[in-house]
């Protein structure tokens, strides 16, 4: 079994992520997850304690514990089952291996779309920009059990930081991602019906995995190895980002080993990854150009 | 018969199409539906049957349907007109139909003695025409309501034909049935509310006693569906929404869109019927509607009994370019691929390339060749920023907007018309600023900066092979005022493959070859799709395509032509 990993990230987003933060990027021009937990400082922001702190207030008794951390062990065991999505190449249908392992998010995402969860972090939560996608990053590096969390499901230290450079590179990319109760009056559809940010983070990033099946059995004369590679890579992308959700929800509902700020910052990070990592998933596997695709063996 | 006195004309003359902030409507125009009558009783009696119908695609005296078949090969079977002698055919006279708004229709044609042509154009006006003597026997406008709203222009492309009723869609998203012999109202039936931005521009199709229609509106937040009317009652026997509830994150699904603005193809092996599905909604920003927004920009299967999902493929997935599927699916059968047989459904799409999936299962068989050039393209996702402009081929139009191909046994060819021209999206990155919109977006048309790359063509014409996706040849069209090719094509028995051009010119190609063995040029650009039919009674075959600018973007000079050529034998 071959392990396929998120595509890495390159050296000037190291560079970018190194400069983001105020560290100096080593020679070799790797900078690590460790490497940075090492460097970096809090930012001491107020306000996204008392984000934290609100979130806390306002989903306090309405999480089931007992559902978010079955899920939430079950979304790891899916992570650590693509690899053998991988070898199956192009499914052979279209409900073939990756509905399967989207399905534990599915549960997940039902629950906390049930109780409000997504509608409470738009409460709580503002819109993404420049100065909290710097103070999430310093968070997230800085959450040691979200970082042991995601030792323990897989993710390597480059694929680690290739999360974070997800998150900390794309502020504007994230910007065009507007909670729902932020979006001005008059605009030119009706606002109602757009569900909140991390509802569309999460709900995206779970029909993307799904389509897949669908996509590469129907494209299946146009799929390369490349495609597919991308594919699990991008699954993992957007699993490890729900798992960061899925973890920082289950400490919400659970033990509690999260600070006020390593609560904002995971939740921020956990959507900001999915984001990402859907819209790569689309260019990179979706949109298929004759560049990318498999020559015909019809012509 | 002077049609200066004929008062449906009058009166969809009176109706103006006007132009607002976010489209068109319609002001003016008559308080209830105008029938005039001229010559009916010229008219005879023919009992248009399933089985005139089902056969229409092998009979070369009638052209019942919008498509020419169920299957859309929008080809006769008539042979007079030959690769050999059509540089003989002559324009047998040129009608002037008296309303020159948009003129994208077929007309179609009900063997008889003489024959009857039903022909339609915008604003929902019909005739019934003597095709031999060009001839009006009568003339129908509907009286559409205050308020509705078109994106692109009052387009109708066609009627359909059961028994003794002859139906169109009207502006309003409803479906009319006029009595074939005299032009009076039988029945209308509205299938959505147009006050929410539903419309009707395409032709319907009928099979077994059900009329097949659609919906538009995916510039106004709609939910796209497929509708079965009963054809002689007109009550609604099933509505399908396109978007299934599943494949939505929340609410989004509501204003999702996914319209199918053209006509149905119907496969009566399967039992099923193919359409295409336009663009998601809104149009231009995707954060709003995560996902891949299934089935949008693609093509679905659906029973014709009971209106079930059967199968959908996408071709441009997740979209924000308004790559929206449109032109008819075309369905071949019996396509030889290695040794084996299969039903494909083509579908010529925006995104430049013709997609061809199996029948039974929707999995792609083989994407053709680029028939439009590509440059730049699905390459601004993200979006970040408003001064970044690329410039992009093919642009919003396509590829292949709604023009429809045709298939011509005779060749074993599919014939496709794409856009080829460079246009930009923007993007207005604003800081949020409560009360001020901000998902402002717009397009181009066209690009502040051509890309070096783009040739200069505005237009091609290919023809592809749907076994291998081989695109056999393609010409090139240039226009001097950068109009766009606004019509489909018709195929004959013989390999003549006919179009009509923005420079005003209707074109013979050798099938085969695609050499141009014939041209008649007009002062006006043909935005229409040309038929043909033979009369036994006067012994030649005829061709028939309106004339006049239509369409949505830089539509050319209006005209009111319905020109007919024929060829004796």
């Amino acid at each position: 079994m071959v392990e396929y990993t998120i595509p890495d990230a390159t050296s000037a987003d190291h560079r970018d992520l190194a400069t983001t933060l105020g560290v100096d990027a080593p020679e070799s021009g790797d900078v690590t997850w460790d490497l940075l937990a090492g460097q970096v400082q809090p930012r001491g922001d107020s306000a996204f304690g008392s984000r934290g702190e609100a979130i806390r207030t306002d989903l306090a008794g309405r999480l089931d514990r007992d559902v978010l951390e079955r899920e939430r062990e079950t979304i790891a065991n899916e992570i650590g089952r693509l690899p053998a999505v991988r070898d199956v190449g192009v499914p052979d249908g279209p409900d073939g291996p990756y509905t399967t392992v989207a399905e534990p998010g599915w549960r997940l995402y039902d629950h906390l779309l049930e109780v409000g969860f997504f509608e409470s972090l738009d409460e709580n939560l503002p819109r993404f920009a420049a100065d909290q996608i710097e103070t999430t990053t310093r968070e997230l590096i800085l959450a040691d059990p979200l970082s042991s969390a995601l030792d323990d499901v897989g993710f390597d230290e480059a694929e680690k930081t290739a999360l974070l450079t997800a998150v900390a590179n794309n502020d504007e990319r994230l910007a065009r991602w507007v909670p729902s109760n932020q979006i001005p009056e008059g605009v030119e559809f009706e606002t109602e019906t757009v569900p909140p940010l991390h509802q569309r983070a999460m709900g995206g990033t779970l029909l993307w995995i799904r389509g897949l099946d669908r996509h590469l059995w129907q494209n299946e004369v146009m799929i390369t190895d490349e495609i597919l590679d991308d594919a699990v890579g991008y699954v993992k992308a957007m699993l490890g980002g729900l798992f960061v959700s899925a973890t920082a929800a289950c400490d919400l509902a659970g033990d509690g080993r999260f600070t006020d700020e390593q609560l904002t910052a995971a939740f921020t990070a956990g959507a900001a990854v999915q984001i990402v990592s859907q819209e790569d998933l689309l260019h990179d596997v979706f949109y298929i150009t004759d560049d990318m695709r498999a020559p015909s063996e019809l012509r | 018969m002077a049609l200066r006195n004929d008062r449906a004309v009058q009166a969809a003359r009176d109706i103006e199409l006007r132009e607002i902030d976010d489209g068109y409507t319609l002001v003016g125009g008559p308080e209830e539906s105008v029938t005039q009558q001229h010559d009916t009783d010229r008219i005879p009696e023919v009992d248009v049957d399933q089985e005139m119908l089902s056969d229409t695609g092998d009979d070369p005296e009638s052209w019942l349907m919008y498509g020419g078949n169920y299957e859309q090969h929008r080809a006769t079977t008539a042979d007079t007109i030959t690769p050999e002698n059509v540089g003989d055919l002559e324009l047998e006279y040129e009608l002037s139909v008296g309303t020159g708004s948009s003129m994208e229709g077929t007309p179609i044609v009900v063997p008889g003695d003489p024959p009857v042509m039903y022909q339609t154009n915008g604003p929902n006006h019909m005739k019934a025409i003597d095709p031999r003597e060009g001839e009006v026997l009568w003339s129908y406008t509907y009286a559409p309501p205050i308020g509705v709203e078109l994106c692109c222009d009052d387009n109708n492309r066609g009627a359909a034909v059961l028994g003794d009723t002859v139906y169109m869609t009207t502006l309003d998203s409803g479906v009319v049935a006029l009595d074939r012999y005299t032009g009076e109202e039988v029945w209308h039936t509205s299938t959505a509310d147009h006050t929410e931005g539903y419309s009707a521009t395409w032709a319907p199709v009928i099979r077994d006693g059900t009329l097949y229609t659609g919906s538009a509106g995916g510039e106004y937040g709609v939910l796209g569906f497929v509708a079965a009317l009963d054809a002689e009652s007109g009550e609604i026997q099933w509505q399908t929404d396109t978007l299934p509830e599943d494949e939505w994150v929340g609410a989004s699904r509501e204003h999702g869109c996914g319209t199918t603005w053209m006509t149905p193809t119907i496969d009566e092996d399967r039992e099923v019927l193919y359409t295409a599905v336009a663009n998601p909604g809104p149009d231009f920003d995707g954060t709003v509607r995560p996902g891949p927004n299934f089935p949008t920009c693609g093509t679905i299967s659906l029973d014709l009994e009971s209106g079930e999902f059967q199968w959908g493929f996408q071709s441009s997935p997740h979209d924000v370019w308004d790559y929206d599927s449109v032109a008819p699916r075309v369905l071949v059968r019996d396509v030889e691929v290695e040794g084996d047989s299969m039903d494909i459904v083509a579908g010529s799409d925006k995104t430049g390339w013709v997609y061809m999936m199996d029948a039974e299962s929707g999995q792609l068989h083989e994407r053709s060749q680029e028939i439009c050039q590509h440059i730049n393209m699905w390459e601004m996702i993200p979006h970040i920023s408003q001064d970044e402009r690329t410039p992009f081929v093919p642009g919003a139009p396509g590829g292949n907007d709604w023009q429809p191909p045709s298939y011509n046994p005779a060749t074993g060819l599919v014939y496709v018309v794409h856009q080829n021209y460079p246009q930009d999206l923007y993007w207005r990155y604003e800081e949020f600023d409560q009360g001020n919109p901000y998902w402002g977006g717009g397009l181009d048309d066209p690009a502040s900066e051509f890309p070096d790359e783009w040739n200069g063509a505005i237009t091609a014409f290919a023809a592809v092979d749907p076994a291998t996706g081989e695109r056999v040849w393609r010409d090139w069209i240039e226009s001097e005022d950068d109009l766009y090719m606004w019509g489909g094509s018709l195929s004959t028995a013989t390999g003549l493959v006919f179009n009509g051009t923005q420079n005003g010119n209707l074109v013979a190609y050798d099938g085969e070859s695609g050499e141009r063995l014939w041209e008649h040029g007009f002062d006006v650009p043909i935005s229409a799709s040309p038929m043909s039919w033979y009369d036994p009674g006067e012994e030649k075959q005829y061709v028939a395509v309106q004339v006049g600018g239509s369409g949505w973007l830089r539509q050319g000079p209006r005209g009111d032509t319905l020109a007919v050529f024929s060829m004796g034998n």
